[in-house]
């Protein structure tokens, strides 16, 4: 479903992300595990078509992010990282707007928006400007946004980084339902035991560079036999190691 | 926050020098910041700034601008203050005029009004130019500090006593300029520097009491209201101090400052007056000792308020805007509607434009008052009587509609990009193109704008004696240009406009902005001509300027957030307008160093071969530097010469249609003592017209114009604008069978797509239009 070739980026002299090869199946959950500024954000940008590749391409669908950027987004939901809203917009106008520029008419959209909030817990704040949102809500709008289109991916950037822990489970939960309906699920994030929690695969990037891909138990065994995702994370991102072994 | 003394705070002095350096180093950063960044990221090798990501390239010019302009304003500032201070003179003080002289005590009271007024207008401005609702940048940070709130506040007024642009702009000419008349000469500039200094201190506490105190007290959408109400005032206050220096507008402000009461020269601007003025040593000391006191006692009063006022911390409840207010009734109603009935058609972009138009005042009032006020004080206050002739000359009442348009469309056409901010993101969730998303703000927007027009003429019509043809074509020529002037906006912004800034003066980079200005001053010049040829051709040339830059925008728009990457090099309609610029002009100083009066035909061969060839190597030159995409080839698909030549032959028919029906009327002989035609130019006619204009023409309009045109629009628009632009480089008499050659050559060169097919129309036309004017004469 989610396809890099030989996917780069530079600035200037620095490279970001170096050559990345990856496949998603349909249906998988696939956590981007880096430790800050690897390059994570910079590859979700790429498949967004926010950022261009220096080289190489990120499918998703069979459509290039970049090229067919417009087209990639019908398949697509989106939540950033930290996600701003527009001043003096509430938060169901909001959903609303997106829905409607998702091709729904006003009507389908309001009730689409009306039904997501619920669903999000966040009837009781609807009519007050979304800047207002504390990081929960704005994630969770984020989210809504994200998915009030029904898309068959979900790109996501630390999804739950910076929520009380209520939020978290609630997020967490969302994605949960999301995965059993069948939807292909690209996350980034750092939070380990989110990742071994929710995601069926992981790929741990570091300085740019996919240094170990697999199953969670496979990365295990191979990496820190008997130990915890954390030692695999903490082992193949040593400073100076040469790139391990991809599973 | 606690008010006792901590032990290690830095005194009140070093904490201030502290806090003043940080800012004014902020402030060297910020004008600087973009060059420096620049050339370091492009030097190869420099590990440590080859990770900068610059959100913002090409700062560069800005810098320069604000050097360039600033002494500038300056300059004319001073020069209007001076007018003001002689009439202020004339009317309370008359008599001679003079050099050194004793203020009299009703002109020393007229000066100090003026410095109230000046005062007020630029305390006005530098609260209006920053964003009142968004929290300083540093405040929240300061107050983490081991210092005192007092101790930060004092420093902060200090602060904004140095760095206040429109508070030196307004006070010191007018310090420099009283200075100067008291007898200081040369050494005027230091005093009136000095002498401005307590009351930017003032200033400094007013824009402090006004930002930071009241951001404390006020919900944010009120504080957005006061804003909107502050820049109308600024504007207002600024035209009202202007007024005083221009002549025969200060008729109003001169008779207040007569009526000031004698109390004012005791107020700071008095004594800075009267300080400024006075002779004799020790009445001078006095006086100064009499203004520090009273600046020092408004200064102490003025912390003790802000201190007041942050007594409960330095954020409040301020930052939010209005909390779970309920939807209004009036949207409530449009959610229960009809889709069609309740949106007029428009699309969610500008339905969700509308919305924050209505909500946010500021938005408002930038985009609809703020264009009333400027041109409209322009008009009052100019000297050129467009006030009363535009209720008598369509044109000019047409120029002052598109005025108006323009300019709002500058703050919110232009603006697209930053009306988006930072929730810019969101639009690269939508499975739309942004292209459809700037469509529509650049629809809604010339449609807003279409307004003031609309309502001018509207009265225009009940005013004026008659409304002939004339007060038509201005209409149209108005309402044409408004939705091509928006799009033009649209697309300037796209490169003028930095949405991912945090501070609003940042947003908008201003070389982008006089550049849509002085477009929109070339437009003008086609609402205001009597002459309808050079009308017809202003407007087919802007309609293809904004072709072309949209073009650009669009070519930009995926890269829109990263600046780093350039988008690949395509063929491009700015490419075609360059070209055919280049070509004219290079003629065109060839025919004028050897040519001369009189344009012999082997003359105009010449010069047009060797511009043809120097412009056509140019561009290939270009085109292979920058491995541009698209260039034009000679061979096409399809090159049998049967098409080309069926199309030429019938244009040509079409022209000497043309020509018999013209036969024997006045504008054919007036065009022809104009011009010359054809056969006047002898035998070097036929290599021109046969091999030379075919080739090189062809490429210019053909393969720059009609190709950079079609690679944005269909074949028809496409062919119907280089056509149109082709026939309007031609003399007005053969525009129109120009116009018919212009699209015959574009439709062998779509069906060939080489360019040796339209030159054979092109050369087939011209033998049969040389051919039937030989035997016509």
């Amino acid at each position: 479903m989610i396809e890099f070739q030989d996917l780069t980026r530079s600035y200037g002299d620095f490279t970001a992300v170096r050559p990345l090869q990856l496949n998603v199946q349909r249906g998988e959950v696939f956590g981007f595990l880096g430790p800050n500024g690897a390059g994570k954000t910079t590859t979700i940008r790429m498949m967004m078509g926010i950022l261009v590749p220096s080289s190489g391409r990120a499918m998703i669908a069979g459509l290039d992010c970049h090229t067919q950027r417009a087209e990639v987004q019908r398949h697509v939901g989106y939540l950033p990282d930290n996600p701003i809203y527009y001043d003096f917009l509430r938060g169901r106008e909001i959903l609303q707007f997106v829905a409607e520029m998702h091709g729904m008419g006003r009507r389908e959209a309001a009730e689409r928006a009306a039904r997501m909030l619920t669903e999000f817990g966040l009837e009781d704040v609807v009519n007050e400007f979304a800047v207002n949102y504390s990081m929960g809500m704005k994630k969770k709008l984020g989210l809504a946004c994200a998915l009030i289109h029904d898309p068959e991916v979900l790109i996501l950037d630390e999804p739950i980084n910076g929520l009380d822990p209520r939020a978290a489970r609630d997020v967490q939960e969302r994605l949960r339902l999301a995965a059993a309906s069948g939807k292909t699920i690209f996350m980034s994030t750092h939070l380990l035991d989110m990742a071994e929690r929710v995601c069926t695969r992981v790929g741990i990037i570091h300085r740019g560079e996919l240094v170990a891909t697999g199953t969670l138990s496979e990365l295990r065994e191979r990496l820190a036999p008997g130990g915890s995702l954390e030692e695999v994370f903490l082992k193949v991102t040593e400073e100076d190691l040469a790139p391990a072994a991809t599973a | 926050m606690s008010q006792q003394d901590f032990a290690g705070a830095a005194p009140l002095l070093t904490s201030t020098a502290l806090l003043v350096r940080l800012r004014l180093r902020r402030l060297w950063n910020l004008m600087l910041s973009g060059q420096l960044g620049k050339k370091a990221g492009n030097k190869p090798g420099n590990k440590t700034n080859a990770k900068v990501r610059s959100g913002n390239p090409g700062k560069k010019s800005s810098a320069v601008l604000v050097f360039t302009v600033w002494p500038l304003m300056l300059f004319a500032f001073g020069s209007i203050i001076r007018n003001a201070v002689v009439t202020l003179h004339d009317r309370l003080d008359p008599g001679g005029f003079w050099l050194t002289v004793e203020f009299s005590a009703a002109f020393t009271v007229g000066l100090a009004f003026m410095l109230l007024t000046l005062w007020f207008a630029s305390l006005l401005m530098t609260v209006a130019s920053g964003e009142l609702v968004k929290a300083e940048w540093d405040l929240e940070w300061l107050v983490t500090l081991p210092v005192r709130a007092e101790t930060l506040l004092w420093a902060r007024i200090l602060e904004r006593s140095i760095v206040n642009p429109s508070g030196f702009i307004m006070l010191l000419p007018a310090c420099i300029v009283i200075a100067w008349y008291s007898g200081y000469r040369w050494s005027a500039p230091l005093v009136g520097l000095l002498a401005a200094w307590p009351l930017l201190l003032l200033a400094a506490l007013g824009r402090t009491l006004l930002d930071t105190g009241l951001r404390l007290r006020m919900s944010a959408s009120r504080l957005r209201n006061l804003h909107a109400v502050i820049s109308v005032l600024s504007i207002v206050t600024m035209y009202l101090a202007m007024s005083m220096g221009l002549a025969g507008k200060g008729r109003f402000m001169l008779g207040i400052a007569a009526g000031m009461p004698e109390w004012l020269a005791w107020t700071p601007p008095g004594l800075v007056v009267r300080v400024l003025n006075e002779r004799t040593f020790i009445e001078a000391a006095w006086l100064v000792f009499e203004l520090l006191a009273e600046v020092a006692i408004i200064l102490w009063l003025g912390v003790q308020i802000l201190q007041n006022q942050l007594r409960h911390g330095v954020i409040s409840g301020g930052a939010r805007d209005t909390a779970r207010a309920p939807p209004s009734p009036v949207e409530v109603a449009s959610d229960s509607k009809t889709p069609g009935a309740s949106r007029l058609k428009l699309t969610a972009v500008q339905w969700r434009e509308l919305t924050l138009l209505s909500r946010d005042r500021n938005f408002l009032v930038q985009c609809l008052v703020v264009p009333l006020l400027i041109v409209g004080g322009q008009l009052l206050l100019g000297s050129s009587g467009i006030a009363t002739s535009m209720w008598r000359d369509p044109n000019v009442l047409a120029s002052v509609g598109f005025g108006l348009a323009a300019y709002s469309l500058s703050m919110s056409a232009f603006q697209t990009l930053n009306s988006e901010g930072q929730a810019l993101w969101l639009l690269y969730t939508f499975p739309c193109s942004f292209e459809e998303v700037l469509k529509d703000k650049a629809r809604l927007w010339g449609a807003m704008t279409l307004l003031y027009p609309l309502i001018l003429f509207a009265v225009g019509m009940f005013v004026m004696p008659g409304v002939g043809w004339k007060f038509c074509a201005a209409v149209i020529t108005t309402f044409l240009g408004i939705p091509i002037y928006a799009f033009i906006a649209v697309a300037l912004g796209v490169f003028g406009s930095n949405p991912l800034e945090q501070h609003q003066s940042q947003k908008v980079k201003p070389e982008y902005v006089y550049l849509y200005m002085g477009l929109a001053g070339l437009y003008i010049y086609a609402v205001v001509t009597p002459n309808f040829y050079q009308r017809i051709v202003f407007m087919v040339l802007t309609l293809l300027l904004s072709f072309a830059l949209w073009q650009k925008a669009r070519d930009r728009l995926p890269y829109l957030l990263d600046p780093d990457v350039a988008p690949p090099a395509k063929v491009s309609i700015s490419d075609g307008l360059i070209a055919a610029m280049v070509f004219f002009v290079i003629q065109g100083i060839i025919m004028a160093i050897g040519g001369g009066v009189t344009i012999s035909g082997a003359a105009l061969l010449f010069a047009f071969a060797i511009a043809g060839a120097l412009t056509y190597t140019l561009m290939r030159y270009v085109y292979a530097r920058t491995r541009t995409e698209g260039v034009p080839r000679l061979r096409g698909d399809d090159n049998r010469p049967i098409i080309p030549v069926v199309a030429g032959l019938a244009a040509g028919a079409c022209a000497i249609v043309y020509l018999l029906a013209l036969r024997g009327s006045p504008w054919l002989d007036q065009a022809k003592q104009a011009s010359n035609t054809w056969v006047e130019l002898g035998y070097w006619v036929v290599p021109l017209a046969l091999i030379a204009a075919p080739i090189f023409e062809e490429f210019i309009f053909r393969g720059l114009i009609y190709g950079g045109l079609r690679r944005s629009f269909g074949q028809w628009p496409a062919a119907l604008t280089s056509a149109a632009l082709f026939a309007c480089l031609h003399p007005p008499i053969s525009i129109a069978p120009v116009f018919v050659l212009g699209v015959a050559t574009a439709f062998a060169y779509e069906r060939s797509r080489g360019l040796l097919a339209p030159m054979l129309t092109h050369a087939t036309y011209n033998a049969c239009v040389i051919g039937a004017q030989m035997l016509m004469s």
